[in-house]
């Protein structure tokens, strides 16, 4: 399938300025994977040490309106992940 | 009059009198609410000088005009006051039900002046303003003493509170409604020194607003929007928690006293972690994000300690800046500094503070009561924590802050203070986001999290690291926060859900004042609290000298913080020209003429005059 990948603006001094990236895969997670083989510096970012991913951040698919989604969640041609930043002062 | 009772209660402790004053409508347009209402008061009637904790003081609590409305998150209520800790002006915003039922009583806000010869406490209901006798409620928690002014005045009774710790005059003892205080600055000493111990409020709204219809629609629309809002659920589930792990990766959480950015173990301390011991949601009154996550400890040494929080502040405080992972010793400490009636930050800050003197030898356990301060020993940790609160043998020393600590013990334990103009620096690296470095070095109220953040540079807008070209984002900011703690919203955006126009819609509607409507009109009031903020410090001596970093920001090199490993804010004094330009300030710091004259506090320059030259 082929997606196309929405990053927040802080993810994006990883991407070089890009804001969203096409990438392929069947699943959320095998498009993150994706998009790390691009810009390996964003899994350092997206997820903690034991490979679960950061509140900090946020998975949504929009496909049939806009939802949050799992890693495994399927993906089919044309979807877009949009990946929030929760990221403000506590 | 709508949105706003128009009314002040002034309360004489010395005399144990009250009176009731009207609101002039200018004042309202000029400094909207809140803070700067209560900052504008603050400023008029306090002489230079004033012992912060003397009868000259005066301790203020102000709503905004939005407060006690069907508005969501904007019922939080400004304290106000000149700190004992820094001597500069002290804000701190409180949630909790206290501001809300304050003003379904009639109330906008109350000053309080004047030191009670006893144990007071305020009681306020349909029958007037009682000044009363606190004998049986002084020296309870907070805890005891809310449950107690229920059982003596019922159960709706609402209560804004200080605990033993402002009693024994902490200088970083908060106030506290519910299980949300106004925490910093040491707004809950003042109240303290008065012998004021408790305002207790029986009232019932609702409180009218200018067009009912109007807001009705907006507050429709805004429970909409936050009902599916995933920045709200968010908050709902985690709490500010979820920033924690986040925070850590980037280098951003300080560990140890600011000694390093990485901490061993911090996924037990994380947001899943703690959500596994989430009992149920808490929050403020008028709040549906209800973003207080109430946990209790069920095994271990700390079982049955149940806490609201700890929040992300606290969870640095007096967790990983501790080196202290362990979940039930964070939840007993949160709790103790919530009954003890202490600020978190302040109180963590400051046993961080004590624990690096530790490690370095500069203090031994004969200094310390023969506590064993050695990092991440939480045992003795909370052990400390309560001398603290009681300021009993060596937490007496760490009650009166860093700052002061540092100097009574010297043996250079200065170099260890992290603090700024006497404000214990919160959770954030200055040296990872340098936005923070120089919010915390200009901030008029000591080094704060709530005064501005660096939206930018956390959003990867701006570069954290660089060292120039952030003054007029800071400022900005910082105006911005002015007009936020005046309204007085939520500063978590996703609880309020608020755009610049949505905002402006609910405040037309509120008041009538069409003032309002004009982004470009709060921000002029923004600025205004801002400059009128620092003319206070001015007036007491204040200026460049004091905006400043510890050294340790400015000369060590960050360790171990992942990608911020090795920054270091080298040219504050850029950041600082910067930052002066943007607000008309003089580079030493002070408001122009000009600039008096152009944002309407004319009437602030002759106080100020002898400064500017």
């Amino acid at each position: 399938m082929s997606v196309r990948v929405k990053l927040p603006s802080v993810l994006q001094e990883l991407s070089c300025g890009t804001e969203t990236c096409e990438v392929t895969g069947h699943t959320v997670g095998e498009c993150i994977k994706s998009l790390e083989m691009r810009f390996p510096d964003i899994r350092n970012h997206l997820f903690d040490r034991q490979g679960k991913l950061l509140r900090i951040f946020g998975i949504y698919l929009k496909s049939d309106g806009i939802r949050p989604v799992d890693l495994d969640t399927p993906v089919q041609d044309d979807d877009e992940i949009i990946i929030l930043s929760f990221i403000m002062g506590g | 009059m709508r949105g706003y009772t128009g009314k002040l209660l002034r309360v004489n402790l010395s005399k144990r009198e009250s009176k009731v004053e009207d609101v002039p409508e200018q004042l309202m347009k000029d400094f909207l609410g809140g803070r700067g209402l209560a900052v504008k008061y603050l400023y008029s009637e306090l002489k230079p000088g004033v012992d912060p904790l003397g009868p000259d003081n005066k301790l203020l609590f102000m709503m905004g005009p939005l407060g006690a409305t069907t508005a969501m998150s904007v019922s939080r209520l400004a304290v106000v006051t000149k700190s004992p800790l820094t001597g500069c002006i002290a804000k701190s915003v409180a949630g909790g039900n206290f501001g809300a039922f304050l003003k379904f009583a009639g109330f906008d806000g109350i000053i309080l002046e004047g030191k009670a010869e006893k144990p007071t406490y305020i009681h306020i209901d349909s029958n007037g303003v009682h000044i009363l006798d606190a004998v049986g409620i002084w020296g309870l928690d907070t805890e005891e003493t809310q449950s107690k002014l229920r059982q003596t005045h019922g159960n709706s009774t609402k209560t804004i509170c200080i605990g033993p710790a402002g009693e024994k005059l902490v200088r970083y003892a908060i106030v506290i409604s519910d299980r949300r205080c106004g925490g910093r600055g040491g707004v809950g000493t003042v109240m303290g020194a008065k012998k004021l111990k408790a305002i207790a409020v029986n009232s019932s709204g609702p409180l009218g607003v200018y067009d009912p219809q109007q807001f009705k629609d907006l507050s429709k629309e805004q429970i909409e929007g936050l009902r599916t809002s995933p920045r709200r659920i968010q908050m709902t589930d985690f709490g500010t928690s979820y920033l924690t792990l986040g925070f850590e990766k980037m280098g951003i959480f300080p560990v140890k006293n600011f000694q390093e950015g990485h901490l061993e173990g911090v996924e037990n301390i994380g947001d899943e972690a703690l959500a596994k011991i989430k009992i149920k949601n808490d929050g403020c009154w008028g709040c549906m994000t209800k973003c207080g996550q109430v946990r209790k400890i069920t095994e271990g040494p700390y079982v049955g300690a149940i806490s609201e929080g700890p929040d992300y502040e606290t969870i640095w405080s007096l967790g990983g800046n501790l080196a202290n992972t362990d979940q039930g010793a964070l939840i007993t400490a949160d709790s103790i500094c919530d009954k003890l009636g202490m600020d978190t930050i302040g109180a963590g800050n400051a046993i961080g503070f004590a624990c690096e003197l530790f490690e370095r030898g500069i203090i031994t356990k004969k200094d310390t009561d023969g506590l064993d301060l050695s990092w991440g020993n939480h045992g003795d940790m909370i052990k400390l924590l309560d001398k603290i609160g009681r300021r009993e043998g060596f937490g007496e020393l760490l009650g009166e802050g860093t700052k002061r600590a540092a100097e009574r013990i010297g043996k250079g334990a200065e170099a260890y203070a992290m603090h700024v103009k006497g404000s214990e620096i919160p959770a954030y690296e200055p040296r990872a986001v340098k936005g923070y470095g120089l919010i915390f070095a200009t901030s008029n109220v000591g080094a704060n999290h709530m005064y501005g953040r660096p939206r930018e540079e956390l959003a990867g807008k701006a570069d954290r690291f660089a060292e120039e070209g952030k003054g007029k984002d800071i400022a900005r900011n910082q105006i911005m926060q002015a007009v936020e703690d005046s309204i007085v919203q939520c500063s978590f955006t996703p609880a309020t859900g608020f755009t610049p126009e949505s905002r402006a819609k609910f405040l037309v509607a509120a008041t009538g004042f069409n003032e309002f409507s004009d982004p470009a009109y709060l921000d002029l009031i923004g600025e205004r609290i801002l400059c009128l903020e620092r003319s206070f410090n001015v007036r007491e001596g204040f200026n460049r000298k004091d905006d400043t970093l510890p050294a340790r920001m400015r000369t060590e090199p960050l360790k171990n913080a992942g990608p911020a490993t090795g920054q270091v804010i080298r040219n504050l004094d850029k950041l600082l020209d910067e930052y002066y330009d943007a607000l008309g300030y003089s580079h030493q710091g002070i408001p122009t003429e000009e600039k008096l004259r152009q944002i309407g506090l004319e009437w602030v320059i002759e106080d100020i005059k002898k400064f500017i030259s």
